[in-house]
């Protein structure tokens, strides 16, 4: 019983929401609300090309013309789009050269939270531990992108979208929006406009990037939104791991996290991209505050036997719509999305995928795995999807979903159009509560009600936990250990 | 009866049957064994006529008629049976209303008349009889909730209701338990007769203890490597396939 | 917004379009342009209806009309309910059926059009304690109709409610039933068997919400698509809250036939107690290969073994129905349709 063990002391070591702390931090603000000027603001505060510039300003007019959407099974008050400040970010010397020009505070809080951001902290870890690249980003910009150099020995590009902009036009113009179009939703409209960091990872052909990138997103001012932006292209042969995550502090106020991610797969080349998100849920009894996450993530499977494969941990943000998507395109492209949403207090979460089979012998497979407890709501929205071209396409969804209390909701709303006669589509879903009597069986072995009830939440989001590479498994682990803090009894 | 030579055959593409030539006269049981992956469903596959196999040379006969010009179910009214390895599932069709919509439409295709309904009746109780099956199962789903042994019985139990000519048994052993083995060899050991054939397809030497074979073939890597009486089989047993794996 | 109120008014500006969620499959919006005329009166003499033989009592609406069917509290009765369009019109009928405590009802149910007419029928079925109706229905409605049915059934305690619902599709053909289901081992049985081929549409839409605790509802829908035909599923179950110890099940399974027909498909589940068990399953397909070779194997030629593995397919739903007589007919009707 190892495991139980571990669990336990994991629940007694942790508080509620351990990344609830904020940081006084110089800023930089642009002016509170959004007109065409914030718009030119930014791009002048990144140095953009014109090119750029014109882009944003496109969109912005765009996003005027269109309607939030209201579709989601989600509520809140409207949004006040001029009550919040669109770029924020952390005084800096003029080009900063090593680590050491980075404000100290910033490297507190990214100690705080565990991420390393000095190499050779990584290098001095356990010998054969796995290594990551880290880019953080810190409110609207990337303070600090670890084993760049090492990266660009094999050609993989690992750095801001800021920088990216600045120093490899020609592929940010050729692939940024072209997975998610300027006007393909609200969110991602008011993205185009406004966006402010995120990463860019170009993987050469053939190359199999030798260590797993990362990205740590952290809102800290107040009032402000986060609206990054990620684009990841894998040339032909190649193979590259993504991990995100993601946390703010506490913070009475709604803040805006709209985010785009774009990737790209050529011939034969797999992405695997995996998101750990624990954005400030809220406060649990009142519903107070916490990150509206309104993301769009989209992969595009251009080449032949493409791969890309999202595996999501959700348990923060008070309200989450997000659904990572496959569009696939290549002959015998395949898709694969693993989710676990955990909703506790008053969060609500509308989450899901689509899988969008537009080649023959494309595959793909969706295993989801939701949990609502307290006064919760958490709904599984899906499409799969296949075109009169995708002869022999195949899917498989699981989905299931775990309700525990007494005022939660559990929704499934899956989609499915199948446009041709050698299309296989399956689909199975459950909604249960935990079993009273396997509770009782672990208690009756000595358990707690509160261990028990995480040993039986660790079983059902078990299929999902493997898929993510094994650092972010124990992290992850412990987050769905504290989401459901105090959710029975 | 049948004859098959020089054949190769491929799936998804890829070569898997390299030259086979195989005679079984009218009258004889040959076994045909090998490792796993050395082509030995694939030939039962390919000689009835499943979609997804195919000829790229040679040919197969069945009483000097071209067996691979014809349709799946012309070659079951010319008299060739599979008991498959993993029999289906039908839903929703009871086995003996799929058993005499089969026994009809091989007697059409051969203008024979079709079978009464009384007479029908009267040959499956006897049939079930013989092979222990209980009649009340026959009003079941074919196959559907049945056990692994309760499908091969149920394989055995068709091949006596079509009396079929060239019979083909894949891996007709495995998951059946000694007594079940017992029940379905006596079986398929009543259907043995001067003008029937049959090609006993198996991995392990236990099935003929029960259905001795007149001949024992090695399939490895796409065709047959080495022949012999029923003492080859006990051979293989005793020393397995690995010097053949390598011939091949 | 409402079919039954585009119809009265003529205003195709009623009509629901593919911008409403629940009609996001079966855009009446964007089909039709302009209403035809109301229809007129029918004074022929009509041929059969597919009941007729099975049921005493009849109540026939031709070109539309209204229809009440009260069965008195432990009255047992057969009755068949014809919905007949005659000609290119639009009209709309609206049927009330009433079964008193205990009441049985067995209601033989059949849409009938002949051309291009636009109708709408709205059934409201109300079921005291320990009544039962069993509701079978055979849509057959022409190919450039656009038929839909809406059904509002409330059931009361210890009621039961089956249905089976067997259409061949029409330009387009909506059947839309909502059940208010009280829990209290009341329970619902929502089938459908939908085979649709050439360039008709059909579309099953049910949505079941639990209101009380100890409820169980069982839906089975099956459907073949063949040709440029397209089907869509809708089923939405809600469970709210305090619906305790609800037990729902929702299958939908699709065969396409055809490399150009669709089936489209929501099974939804929408919950709100904690102490249930729901489950949905959703296949949608070709016909299973390796169970056809398995047939044709046997000696059973291809044409042949399509047409029995689909009829097998399909008689899981039709062995559902309660009401013997009626499960004959609607295998034969439905045999007739899978064997061209």
């Amino acid at each position: 019983m190892a495991a139980v063990k571990q669990t336990v002391e994991q629940v007694q070591g942790l508080e509620k929401y351990k990344h609830g702390f904020s940081s006084d931090i110089e800023q930089d603000f642009a002016p509170k609300g959004l007109n065409a000027d914030i718009v030119r603001f930014i791009s002048a505060k990144k140095n953009e090309p014109q090119w750029m510039l014109d882009s944003r300003l496109d969109a912005f007019e765009r996003w005027l013309a269109m309607d939030e959407p209201d579709w989601a099974k989600v509520n809140f008050p409207r949004i006040d789009y001029q009550d919040s400040y669109y770029y924020a970010a952390p005084k800096e010397k003029v080009g900063i050269a090593s680590l050491d020009e980075v404000d100290p505070e910033i490297l507190e809080v990214y100690k705080k939270l565990g991420i390393p951001l000095k190499e050779q902290e990584v290098l001095a870890g356990v010998v054969g531990s796995p290594r990551y690249a880290v880019d953080a980003v810190f409110d609207s910009v990337s303070v600090v992108t670890t084993f760049k150099k090492e990266l660009a020995q094999v050609g993989v590009i690992f750095c801001s979208m800021s920088e990216a902009i600045r120093e490899h036009p020609e592929l940010v113009k050729q692939y940024l929006g072209s997975v998610v179009p300027v006007s393909d939703n609200y969110f991602a409209c008011l993205n185009a406009a406004v966006f402010s960091d995120g990463s860019f990872v170009y993987v050469p052909p053939g190359v199999r990037c030798p260590m797993e990138l990362s990205t740590y997103f952290r809102i800290n001012a107040e009032n402000s939104g986060q609206f990054e932006r990620t684009l990841i292209i894998a040339d032909k042969g190649s193979y590259v791991s993504y991990l995100e995550g993601c946390t703010a502090p506490m913070r009475d106020e709604n803040q805006l996290h709209a985010a785009v991610v774009e990737l790209v797969t050529m011939d034969d080349a797999e992405i695997k991209y995996s998101t750990v998100q624990n954005w400030y849920p809220g406060d649990p009894e009142t519903g107070k505050g916490g990150i509206y996450n309104f993301v769009t993530k989209r992969a595009d499977c251009r080449g032949d036997r493409s791969k890309v494969s999202w595996t999501q941990v959700e348990t923060g943000s008070s309200i989450t719509w997000k659904y990572p998507s496959c569009v696939l395109r290549g002959e015998g492209s395949s898709g694969e999305f693993y989710s676990i949403a955990i909703t506790n207090g008053r969060q609500q979460a509308d989450t899901g995928t689509k899988m969008i089979h537009l080649g023959a012998n494309t595959r793909s497979r969706i295993i989801s795995k939701g949990i609502s407890a307290g006064r919760s709501s958490n709904t599984y929205r899906g499409l799969v999807s296949a075109h009169p071209k995708a002869k022999g396409a195949r899917n498989f969804t699981q989905c299931d979903s775990l309700l525990i209390g007494k005022h939660c909701a559990a929704h499934t709303v899956p989609y499915i159009e199948a446009r041709n006669g050698q299309a296989k589509f399956e689909h199975e879903a459950t909604t249960t509560r935990l079993s009273e009597d396997q509770l009782f069986y672990a208690m009756q072995r000595g358990l707690s009600q509160e261990e028990a009830v995480q040993l039986l939440v660790n079983g059902f989001v078990k299929d999902v936990l493997q898929e993510l590479p094994m650092e972010f498994a124990v992290e992850a682990q412990k987050l769905v250990a504290i989401s459901l803090e105090g959710s029975v009894g | 009866m049948l004859s098959v030579s020089n054949l190769h055959a491929t799936v998804d593409g890829k070569p898997i049957l390299k030259g086979l030539t195989l005679d079984v006269p009218a009258g004889e049981v040959h076994a045909i064994m090998g490792p796993n992956g050395a082509g030995k469903s694939t030939l039962s596959y390919v000689l009835t006529g499943r979609q997804g196999y195919d000829v790229t040379e040679g040919g197969a006969t069945l009483d000097g008629e071209d067996l691979l010009a014809l349709e799946a179910n012309e070659r079951a009214a010319k008299g060739v049976f599979l008991s498959f390895q993993y029999p289906l599932e039908i839903p929703g069709v009871p086995a003996l209303t799929f058993i005499r919509t089969a026994l009809n439409a091989q007697k059409k295709s051969r203008g024979e008349p079709e079978i009464t309904a009384p007479a029908f009746l009267k040959l499956a109780r006897e049939k079930a009889a013989a092979l222990k099956i209980d009649f009340e199962m026959l009003k079941r789903a074919l196959n559907v909730g049945f056990s692994g042994g309760e499908k091969k019985r149920m394989e055995i139990f068709q091949m006596a209701m079509l009396s079929p000519r060239f019979l083909i048994l894949d891996e007709t052993d495995s998951g059946l338990d000694i007594d079940a083995l017992r029940i379905v060899s006596e079986g398929v050991n009543a259907m043995r007769s001067p003008d029937r054939a049959m090609l006993v397809i198996t991995h392990y030497q236990r099935l003929l203890d029960y259905i001795k074979p007149d001949r024992v073939h090695v399939l490895a890597g796409g065709r047959i490597v080495a022949s012999g009486g029923p003492e080859l089989a006990l051979e293989l047993e005793r020393d397995g396939y690995d010097r053949y794996a390598k011939a091949a | 917004m409402s079919v039954a109120a585009a119809i009265r008014t003529r205003d195709v500006g009623e009509l629901p379009s593919r911008r409403d969620e629940d009609w996001r499959w079966t855009d009446l919006r964007g089909l039709i342009r302009v209403l035809p005329d109301a229809s007129e009166a029918f004074t022929g003499t009509l041929s059969p209806g597919p009941f007729d033989r099975l049921a005493a009592d009849h109540h026939v609406l031709v070109n539309g009309g209204d229809a009440r069917i009260d069965v008195a509290a432990g009255k047992k009765t057969l009755v068949a309910l014809r919905l007949v369009s005659r000609g290119v019109g639009a009209h709309a009928s609206r049927v009330t059926i009433n079964l008193g405590a205990g009441a049985r009802l067995r209601l033989l149910e059949s849409y009938e059009s002949d051309g291009a007419s636009v109708c709408q029928t709205a059934l409201t079925i109300t079921l005291a304690e320990g009544a039962a109706l069993e509701r079978i229905v055979l849509a057959q409605d022409h190919e450039d109709a656009v038929s839909v049915s809406q059904a509002e059934v409330r059931l009361s305690p210890t009621a039961d409610f089956g249905q089976t619902i067997v259409a061949s599709g029409a330009r387009r053909q909506r059947l839309e039933t909502r059940v208010v289901h009280p829990g209290g081992r009341a329970s619902a049985r929502m089938d459908g068997v939908y085979l649709v081929a050439d360039k008709r549409h059909t579309d099953h839409t049910t949505v079941v919400t639990h209101e009380g605790v100890d409820g169980t509802t069982s839906q089975l829908i099956k459907g073949v698509a063949r040709d440029q035909a397209r089907a869509v599923f809708q089923g939405k179950i809600i469970v709210s809250e305090g619906a305790d110890r609800t037990d729902a099940r929702m299958g939908h399974h699709a065969l396409i036939l055809s490399d150009r027909a669709e089936v489209d498909a929501k099974p939804e589940l929408e919950i709100y107690a904690d102490d249930v068990s729901c489950a949905h399953g959703n296949t949608v397909g070709a016909m299973d290969e390796d169970a056809l070779f398995y047939a044709r194997q046997r000696g059973i030629p291809e044409p042949e073994a399509r047409a029995m593995l689909t009829e097998a397919f399909i008689g899981q739903v039709i062995d559902r129905i309660w009401f013997e007589d009626a499960r004959k007919v609607v295998r034969k009707w439905a045999a007739e349709r899978l064997r061209v």
